[in-house]
This record gives C-alpha cells, structure tokens and sequence, in this order.
C-alpha cells in the first residue's frame, strides 16, 4: 500500500449553478511535490477551500495518515499540520519578517513574548532549508520573493508538514522561480509532502514528482511527471491540442505611431529616476516588447506613457499629436488602448457589473449616454456583444458583478473591452498574467491580429516566452534605461538574459 | 427650607384632616382628591439635576404621596415648545389635570394650550410676565416668580461678611432669574464691602456659561479664576455647580456657593468635603409647589387663578417663612451669623436695604467688578 | 434556477430583510431591557413606545397632529442621512455632516430672522452654506489629501463655534430666552410653506420639506444609478485607480461629491429650522442630527429610500419613549433603544452576509434535492 500523507477521496462540492468539484480524488504521497494543474475556474480553489475546512464537500471523504478525519474549519486544517503559502501574501506590512513569522504562534511565557527562542529556532530553519530573510526587517523594504519566503517560513515555523503552494510564481522574476524550485525540492528532500497549485507547464516539469489534472469541475487524472511531456499535460487541462507557439506572419510596419523622446519618471523610493531617458517608436504593424526584470521602471515608464503617474521631462507623441500633458482622458479618446498590469488595481472597477465595466472609458459617448443619463439598453447590447466576441464567461451574463467572475475572465473583460475600443496604439501589460494557457493562446492571437489590423502594439512583459514569441522588436530595460534592441528571430534567451542582468548594454546607450 | 417643608406639610395635614373631619357630609376630601392627577414637566434639564427640575419633581411627588393622588413626570423628546406642548397633550390624554411645570421655557406652551384646556390647572413657577408676552392668563394657570436678586443679595452680603474678598459669579445661561441672581449677589458683595470700608480691596468676577450644566471649558475658566486668588463662586444655573465644584476642589480653601435649594449637602456628598459649600441663594420652589397644591385640593384655587405673582419675603421675623432665604440648618459661617442673617433680613424686608431688581445693567458698585464674556 | 430564487437573493430585498431584522432585534433588545428594568410593566412600556402617537386614537386631529410631526422631525435625520449615503457611494465618509447641518442652521436661521428673507432665498443660502463648508473638506482631500473624517470633523467644531458666535447676536437671539426669536415673530416670510396641514390635525409644522425630502431622496436614487454622473462617483468610490485610469478626474470628484452632500445636509437643517419648529440654543456641541444620520444611511442599506423608512422608523421610536410611564421606566430608554438599533446598523453587513449564506445553503440543498 502507498504511503498517502493527505486523501481526498471523491470530494464534490455544489455551487448554486455548478459543480465546482465533481467526484474528485487527489492523493498526496508523504515526501513528494504534487503539481495540480487546471484552468482558471477548474476547481482547484474549491478543492482546496474544502482541504483547509471553508466549504463542506456534500460528498467525500479527507484521510490523514489512511485515517478519516472532519476538517470543519481552517483551525482543524492548521491542526493537522497543513499549510499554505498564498498568492496573495498574508504578512502584516510593517511588521518585521520575525514578527510576521511568529504572529498568532507568539512563543511566551506567562505572557510575556519570548521572541529569543523565536528568532533562534527561525534562523535555523532558515539555514536548513536555505531559505535566506533578515528578521529585522520590514515587510514593504523586502522584495516580494523574500516575503514568499517568509511565507514558507511561516509554515515550517509552525512544524507544518503539508504545505500547499498556492500559484506561487505568479508573481515571481525568472531568478526568483528558480530559487523556488530549488527549495522546494530542498523541503521535499527533508520529509515535506508538497501540494503545488499552478498551469505553468515548465514548472512542473521541473519539480513536480506527479501531477494531478482537473478540467472544469471534474477529475481527469493523475500522471508521472517523468514520462509525459508538455503536450500531453497541456492537452489534459485544456481538453484539446494547444499550441505554444505563435503563428504570425513577417510584421509589416508602416508610419510611427508612438514616438517617445527622452523620457524620465521621478522614483518614489529614491531620489535618482526610475525611467530615465527613455527613447524609442512603435510603428503601425509592429508589436515592439519591453522585457527586464521586474522592478526596472516597466510599471512607471506605462505609467508615465499612460498619464497615471507624472513625467518629469521628455516629450511623448502618439500619431503625430504631442500627448505628453495631455489628460488620461485625452489619450483614452485620442487612439490609446490600455491593458493595465495590474486588473485589479486599475483595470475593473470589481464591485460594478461586467456591463458597467465594459463601458469603463466610453460611458459618456453618445453612444452610451444622453444628456448625463446613461442608456442601459446599448450598455448592455454592447456588453453582450463583446462577451461574445471574446468568450467573456461570468455566472449572470452582463450584470454579473466582475469580482464574482474568475481571474482569466476578469483579464478577458479587459482585453476585450481594450481591444474594440478605437485606438491606433495598444500598450498591453503582462497581457497574459495569472492565466491558463488556453487563455494565453487566446489573447496571444488576438494580439497578432490587432498588429494584423495596423494597430502598433506595445508589450511589456515579464515572461521570455511571451516576449520571444510575440514580439517583432525587443527592448530591454535595466534600471529604468532601454539598454539594448534585439531581433527575437536572431537572438537567444541567453543573450537576452546578458542584457536584462544589466551585463550588456547596446553601443551608444552606455551610462 | 426643610423647616418650610415640615412646617407646610404639618399645615396641609391639618387642613386636610380638618376639612376631612369637618365636610364629610360633602365628601369634597375623598372625591376632590382622587379627582386630582398630578404630572410635572421636565424642562431642558432632567429630574436628577439636583436643582430646579428635581427640586419640582421631589416636592410634587411627595405632595402626590402624601396626598394618595397619581402622579407622573414627562419628559418633553427635545428642548423645544413644541416637544413641551407634545409633553403637555400626553399628559392630559393620560388624565392628568393638574401639570406643574418648572421654568421660564415653558411660557409658550401655557400660551398654546391653556385656553383649550380648561379644566388643567397649570402651576407654572418662574414663568414672569415677561414670557407670556400679551397673553392674559386664564382662570386655570398660576404663575410664580421669584425675588432672586434678594436670596443672591443675601449671599453675597454674608460672603464677604465672611470674610471673602475674592468672588466669583458663575451663571447658567444669562436668562433673567440667572440675572437677578448675579446682579443681587454683586449689589450684597459691594454693600457689605462698603459697610466694611474695604471695597477697594473686593473683587468680583462675573460670567454665564452659557449653558445650565458643567463642562470642561467651564470648569478650565473656573481653574483660572481659583489659581488668580478667587475664594469663592457663586454657581447659580442648574448643574453648572459641578464645574465650579470640581475646580474648588483642586484649590486649597477655594468655596462654592449654591443655588436654588441647599446644596452643601448635594456638594459635600459628591466630592467628599462638607466644608466646600458656603451656603446657598434659595428660592422657595418646593414650598411653592406645596403651598399652592394644597390650596388648590383645599378649593382655594382663585386666590391664585390667573395669577402671576411674585414671590420674595413675607416676613421681617421669621426667616424661614420667606420664598428667598439662605439655609440656616447648615448653616457653616462664623462670622457672619445666623443673628447676622436674621437682621439683613429684616431689614430687607423693611425697606432699610433696596435691592435692585433691573436685568437690563449691571449694578453701580464700588467694588470692582469684572465682566467676563460667556464661555459657551 | 437562477430566474425562480431571484427575490428572495436580490439584494435590494436581502438588504430590506436585513434592516427589517437589525431593527426588530433592537426592538426585542429594548424589551428585554424593560424586563430588566421593571418586569411587571414590560409589555405595557413596550407597547406604548409601538403605540406612540396612536394613543390619541380616540381624537383624530390630534393623533394626525402628532403623526405630523413625527415626519416633520424626522425630515433633517433623513436629509442627513442621504447626503451621508451619497458621499459614501463615492467612497467618502462625510462625517462633516454634522458641521454642514451646523452652517446650514446659521445660513438659515441668519438670513430669515436677522435678514428678514423670503424662505426661499434662506433655504438657498442653507443650501449654499452647507456646500461651501464641504467643498473646504473637499479641496483639502483632493489637493493636500487630507483625510475628509479629520477635514470633517475639524470643521465640525469650527461651524460650532461660528454658529455660537453668529447666532449668539442680538439680531438672532433673543437673549431673555437664550434662543433663536421665533422666525414667525420676526419674519412670517422667512416660514416654509405649508403642506397638507389640514390632514394632519392643522399642524403648523407641515411644510413642503416633506415633499422636497422624498424629491431629494428620489433625484438622488436617479443621479446615482442613471446618470453618468453618478456612474463617475460610484467608480471612484470603489476604485479610485481605476477611475483614474478609466479618465475621470477623482479630484473634481470628490470635490463634487462633498459640495453635494453638503448641500443636502445644509438644505437639511433649512429645512426643520425654517418650519419653525426648533429654535438654536447656544450649545457645545455639535448637533448630533449628523452622526444619527450615518447610522440611518446603514439602517436604510444605503438606499435614498430606504433611508427615507429608517429615518421615520428612528424618529417614531425616539418620540415613542415620551409615552413611556415614567414612575416605571426613565424616559431615555427609548434613546437607549434607539441607541441599541443604531449599534446594530454595524451588524447590517454582517446580518447581510449572513443572510446570503443561508440562502446559499438553501438553494445549494434544494439543487441537490431535485
């Protein structure tokens, strides 16, 4: 018999209108790194939600150590030593990494903290597994690999032995994701079962021992890594063949449409600039790509081109028309299209329903709106009329309130919403964030297509595999400069790295 | 003043119990009783105010007690004349017939309602002429005033008798019985001053809160008043007394002087020192509520009916059957006597001493007096 | 499925059920207090306080009197709790409610009695003042990002003492009764217009404010779900990034926004102090009308009309106390009632989710079934 730490066996659970899990079954070995792989919206939340004690399965039963055990509410998950590090991190911001570490643990004797012991017995599990944080410091000083560490730290703290890992790279730099792996692997080697929620292929087929698949609700089955490929994974998830690459033809590029010269941005963290001196142009037909590491000044250059953050010299042109102080509306109406990189943030207002933010910049056109007065009847046509178009999916169609929908929708909304609006330049950001790579495929080809269409595109991304598929031009940004300009067709992922690590710059664009 | 309580209540037992004895054949006693329900009427303030709405609520339940008869006190929803005439309907829906009402607030609700109610008598105390406007009282409301400016003479004629060369006034709201009280009590600190041949060395501090109950802006200005050699105040306006109380206490030797009704026992009780209270001006409330309760289930109504009378001193002899007196039971002066007491008194009563009754300025005096401007 | 559970998940009805069920539970929670306080007579108080002005059921005019005013002191808390409401649809707490209300009495009570103007020009200047004072919190928010509750309640204090000041004058107060004169004494013109007095028991008080008020309450429910406008707020009230991003202008927003619920509170005080109803005392404190009216937005779940509902609702229980026995009961328990429900209205989300839970369950159980 197979030594299973965690069992979920035929675990279903029923949502008013669908059935988030149905008859699902998910073994944990004791030692091993078990991927689970689905779509946005399979049900891997929901199964885990029932793991963790939030929702009652209606049928099921949960075995630890082969016996059966009730799991009524998160408390008696932490008490059977299952933990789980968030995509979105738990941590108190201006609490220390230590104090985050042991908060709701707190060691004391007679009430009074004893954080000594704590720190000793931190810094030790730190060593063991390599996991590197300085306890002194503040949560918001630490970059956001560091605060998953002191995620994981918080569960190896509290002697936890199941850990899930909930799309931890999300929001990881390529360097970050290869640390991870290394210790998880490391944690897996020392006795720790792991639960590793993700669609990323590559990932798991650099970790994962096996991999168990869900596709909308249902179980499809549970495969070795070591003998499958890509492929067949992806297929399993999707229900269909997928491709990885991108069909596009030569782009053919005409007149600039946007022309940036000399561009600066203030930082808000120091005093020296986060885009500094930024020029360059994206013609009609193109689809030209900023890559670089994350935190080198890709979020304030948009911010800057967009209008949401202030320039502090240069001047920007979109088709000819000087748009450097000129309003975001100015831009909205005057042919820019906006996927932000942050959808929640900027991109959809989540409490308004789909209808209400598809018409986010448009409201007050004469087409939605008379004399103030908004005409539901074209807000919803237009709503209905887009969902279809891109396969926006949500629960009560138009008036569906957005942040009841999933993740891959929500970004559908937008992209959707961007891409029919009038515009002659589209700046799309980490298009493709937090989606499956049915939804990648997607928003991929829509993206050639608006190039196709002679929209000039402008991508910033963090993932190489997008940036080399997608792109016809590649500029790289290092500390808030474009450092150098690469052809995707004749460059490497290596040469490209040189240039992102700051190693290599372009003749002419030195310091 | 407890000599005026026990004194009436021994009067209306025996007048109860000598119309019971003498009219049984008319059994006026039984029915005429129990055909009165007595309500009162709360104004801004509330029956814990240890003053003027308790003072009214305290002596017309005892009355009702003592009585047998129903009573029950209203409290209006707001400080308005139309939550007072809301008070007033209720009351009389729930067949009260006789409403006492303390305050000068309350003279546009006898305006609203009085003639439509004819059979509720109405006692309305401190309700002056002057708020009734051109309203000729009906046959069933009564009306009493009080000769302030004589009880806060007399204050502060035995303060600074006393000894006292600092003073302070502290009134409520500057509404004219506070004014009587303030402006008396400036007149009997300047006479006795004079009398004394010290007038230039005593001082009196005057201001209105603003308002009839203490807070901590009052009770600021009160700490300064004590710490730059004040004695004494004189808190005259509803609860306003606490602030005064609690910023005596912090000062060695620093007095309160009361208001309305004997209040050392209120002020020794709350901050734990019998010494801190002076003395009080008083006005009779309670024997006013008394008196006229009892003559009117006496059926000696019309001496009253339609009457606003002004209350003072009745006698040059006995103190204690005056409307305005200082409290001679707790009497805690040395050098101002009761014997002291009983001569100002009589004199005031013989015309040998004037008092000033005028609201509209601030009495000529060769003290000086100092003038504040009102704190809320 | 979805079509047949819809009323009972909607949330405008969830959101009625849960304030129905924050004030009933109030209600109980004041009966238990009566229990406490005096057992023998505890359904006697319970039922006068219900009763209220039904007690005069023997004599219709004056049970209609006081019917009126009931929904004419309830007017300013309504009026207050809707400018509460739309400052918070667009994710502003306007806690300077209460200082606006406070301007809004000074503009009101000045330029009738001390100026001698026709109500319709002082309930202008009511409303003018009270938007002023929120354009200043405001300003402060949109260009030093000052927070509005600090802005607020600072300004708070300052028309406190403007209106003591102010109102404190011998052309405004009459100082013998440390009130406002009467505005029919000084200037009968300065008097809202009546409405509908003779059906309720010729009450004085019944002015157009009631219409105005439930005008107010409906333009306000339009502006906010029909109107770009009110599409503009709501959005920067929920995501003021995403505003930005989608081109509005959440400075000229927020601006907009408090002058608005400004206005309105400051027509709120117009509109109880131009019926003649209640006269300004000097006081040192703010009137409580403003605070009284977050807890009514929360009890009406933020809906223009149901604000309406809390606020008579509030107001009824309020005036209900007075019919209270007293030799049984003090007189403020109805306030501690009123208190309690108001309290409550924090648990309206709560009580809300909770709600949507067991209909959840409900309908998840009832799928499985069929």
């Amino acid at each position: 018999m197979e030594d299973y730490v965690i069992e979920m066996l035929h675990i279903t659970k029923e949502f008013p209108g669908i059935i988030a899990n149905d008859d699902i079954t998910l073994q944990l070995k004791r030692g091993e790194i078990h991927a689970l792989l689905g779509e946005n919206g399979a049900g891997k939340s929901t199964l885990m939600s029932v793991l963790f004690g939030l929702y009652t399965p209606e049928k099921g039963v949960i075995k630890k150590d082969g016996k059966e055990v009730k799991i009524n509410n998160p408390n008696d998950a932490t008490d059977l030593g299952i933990g789980m590090v968030h995509q979105h991190f738990m941590l108190v911001d201006i609490f220390t990494v230590l104090d985050n570490i042991i908060l709701g643990a707190e060691p004391n004797k007679f009430g009074f903290l004893t954080k000594d012991e704590a720190r000793k017995k931190v810094m030790a599990l730190s060593e063991k597994y390599n996991l590197k944080v300085d306890p002194d410091a503040l949560i918001e000083d630490i970059t956001v690999g560091m605060q998953q560490r002191v995620e994981i730290l918080k569960m190896l703290y509290r002697d936890n032995d199941i850990l899930i890992f909930d799309e931890p790279t999300a929001v990881l730099t390529p360097q970050e994701i290869d640390e991870l792996m290394k210790i998880m692997k490391e944690l897996a080697k020392e006795g720790k079962s792991i639960l590793f929620i993700t669609h990323k292929l590559n990932e798991i087929m650099e970790v994962a021992d096996r991999c168990s698949i869900l596709r909308k609700g249902k179980y499809i089955g549970t495969v070795d890594v070591a003998n499958t490929t890509k492929e067949e994974l992806s297929s399993m998830m999707v229900g269909r063949d997928v491709k990885f690459a991108v069909d596009k033809d030569e782009a053919k590029p005409k007149e600039d449409v946007l022309k940036v010269e000399n561009v600066c941005v203030k930082s808000k963290l120091h005093n020296k600039d986060a885009v500094h001196n930024v020029s360059f142009n994206v013609r009609a037909g193109e689809i030209v790509c900023i890559a670089g590491i994350d935190g080198n000044g890709q979020t304030e250059f948009v911010g800057g081109l967009t209008g949401l953050e202030d320039i502090s010299s240069g001047k920007i042109y979109l088709d000819g028309d000087d748009i450097t102080n000129k309003s975001i509306r100015y831009k909205n109406t005057h042919g820019m299209s906006h996927i932000p990189e942050d959808r929640h943030k900027h991109g959809l207002v989540l409490d308004y329903t789909l209808e209400e933010n598809m018409i986010l910049q448009r409201y007050f056109e004469p087409e939605f709106s008379n004399h103030g007065i908004i005409k539901k009847d074209a807000m919803r046509e237009y709503s209905d009329r887009l969902s279809e178009a891109f396969d926006v999916r949500s629960g009560e169609g138009a008036k569906t309130v957005v942040r009841s929908m999933s993740g891959g929708n929500q970004q559908k909304a937008i992209v959707a919403r961007e891409m029919d609006r009038e515009h002659k330049l589209l700046i799309a950001v980490q298009p493709t964030r937090g989606l499956d790579v049915g939804a990648i495929e997607y928003i991929h080809e829509e993206i050639v297509k608006q190039r196709d269409s002679g929209a000039a595109v402008l991508l910033v991304s963090l993932e190489l595999d997008e940036v080399m598929n997608l792109s016809d031009r590649i500029l790289v940004m290092y500390e808030g400069e474009i450092v150098g300009e690469v052809n995707p067709k004749t460059t490497t992922l290596q040469k490209l790295g040189l240039y992102m690590s700051g190693a290599k710059r372009d003749t002419g664009k030195e310091a | 003043m407890k000599k005026i309580l026990s004194l009436l209540m021994v009067m209306a037992l025996a007048v109860t119990m000598l119309a019971g004895c003498g009219s049984s054949s008319a059994s006026s006693d039984a029915s005429g009783d129990a055909s009165y329900k007595i309500a009162m009427i709360t104004d801004s303030g509330d029956i814990t105010d240890m003053s003027f709405n308790q003072t009214t609520y305290e002596a017309s339940k005892a009355f009702a007690e003592t009585n047998g008869l129903d009573f029950q006190y209203y409290k209006p929803t707001e400080d308005s004349d139309e939550a007072r005439i809301a008070s007033f309907n209720n009351a009389v829906a729930d067949g009260y017939n006789v409403v006492v009402v303390p305050g000068y607030l309350f003279g546009n609700m006898i305006i609203a309602v009085a003639d439509d109610n004819p059979d509720v008598t109405i006692i309305a105390l401190d309700v002056s002429e002057g708020d009734l406007g051109d309203y000729t009282l009906p046959e069933n409301v009564a009306c009493f005033t009080y000769q302030e400016e004589i009880a806060g003479y007399m204050a502060g004629f035995a303060a600074v008798k006393e000894g006292y060369t600092q003073l302070g006034f502290l009134g409520g709201m500057a509404v004219p019985a506070v004014i009587r009280y303030g402006y008396g009590f400036v007149q009997g600190c300047n006479d006795a001053a004079v009398a004394m041949g010290i007038a230039d060395q005593v001082n009196v501090n005057y201001v209105y809160g603003g308002q009839f109950y203490g807070d901590d802006a009052i009770t600021a200005v009160m700490d300064t008043w004590y710490a730059n050699g004040t004695q004494v105040v004189f808190a005259c306006g509803g609860g306003i007394w606490t602030s005064a109380g609690d910023a005596a206490v912090k000062v060695d030797g620093a007095k309160v002087i009361g208001v309305d009704v004997d209040q050392s026992g209120t002020i020794a009780a709350k901050y734990d020192r019998d010494d801190l209270c002076v003395t009080s001006a008083m006005k009779g409330l309670a024997a006013t509520v008394d008196a006229t309760l009892q003559d009117l289930i006496d059926g000696n109504w019309s001496k009253y009916a339609g009457q606003v009378e002004n209350l003072g001193l009745v006698s040059g002899d006995d103190p204690s059957l005056n409307y305005v007196q200082l409290p001679t039971e707790t009497w805690s002066m040395t050098n101002f006597t009761v014997d002291d007491y009983n001569t100002l008194v009589s004199d005031i009563f013989s015309g040998n001493v004037t008092i000033s009754n005028d609201t509209e300025n601030m009495p000529a005096t060769d003290i000086t007096v100092e003038t504040f401007d009102n704190i809320h | 499925m979805n079509e047949k559970t819809s009323f009972s998940k909607r949330p405008g009805v969830q959101t009625l059920l849960v304030s129905v069920l924050c004030a009933a539970f109030g209600v109980f929670l004041g009966f238990i207090i009566l229990l406490l306080m005096n057992p023998a007579h505890a359904v006697e108080g319970m039922g006068a306080i219900l009763r209220n002005f039904f007690k005069y059921d023997n004599n219709i005019t004056t049970l209609m009197y006081y019917f009126g005013s009931a929904i004419v002191k309830s007017v300013p808390i309504i009026l207050c709790s809707e400018a509460i409401l739309f400052a918070f649809k667009a994710g502003l707490f306007n806690i300077g409610v209460a200082g606006q209300y406070t301007v809004g009495i000074i503009a009101s009570l000045y330029t009738s009695v001390a100026l001698g103007w026709h109500w319709f020009f002082c309930v202008l200047a009511a409303i003018a003042a009270g938007a002023i004072w929120g354009f200043f919190s405001g300003f402060l928010k949109a260009n030093f990002n000052v927070n509005e509750v600090i802005a607020g309640i600072m300004l708070n204090w300052i028309s406190l003492y403007l209106c003591n000041i102010i109102l404190g004058q011998e052309t405004v107060m009459n100082v013998s009764k440390s009130e406002t004169y009467d505005i029919a004494e000084k200037n009968a013109s300065g008097l809202l217009p009546g409405f509908l007095q003779g059906v309720f028991g010729n009450n004085q008080y019944m002015t157009i404010a009631i219409p105005i008020t439930i005008i107010v309450a409906v333009v306000i429910l339009f502006v906010l779900n029909k109107t770009t406008f009110g599409y503009e707020l709501k959005a920067t009230g929920h995501n003021k990034e995403a505003a930005r991003y989608a081109g509005m202008n959440p400075k000229r927003n927020v601006i907009f926004t408090l002058m608005i619920s400004g206005a309105i509170a400051g027509l709120a005080a117009s509109m109880i102090y131009l019926t003649g109803i209640e006269h300004y005392k000097i006081s040192s404190s703010v009137p409580g009308m403003g605070f009284n009216g977050i807890a009514v937005a929360f009890l009406g779940g933020l809906n223009p009309i149901g604000a309406i509902l809390a606020g008579f609702f509030v107001e009824y229980l309020t005036l209900g106390g007075q019919y209270l026995n007293t030799n049984y009961y003090n007189p403020q328990v109805a306030d501690l009632m009123v208190a309690i429900i108001i309290y409550l209205c924090g648990f309206v989300l709560f009580f809300k989710h909770l709600f949507s839970q067991i209909g959840k369950n409900k309908a998840v159980k009832k799928e499985v079934q069929e």
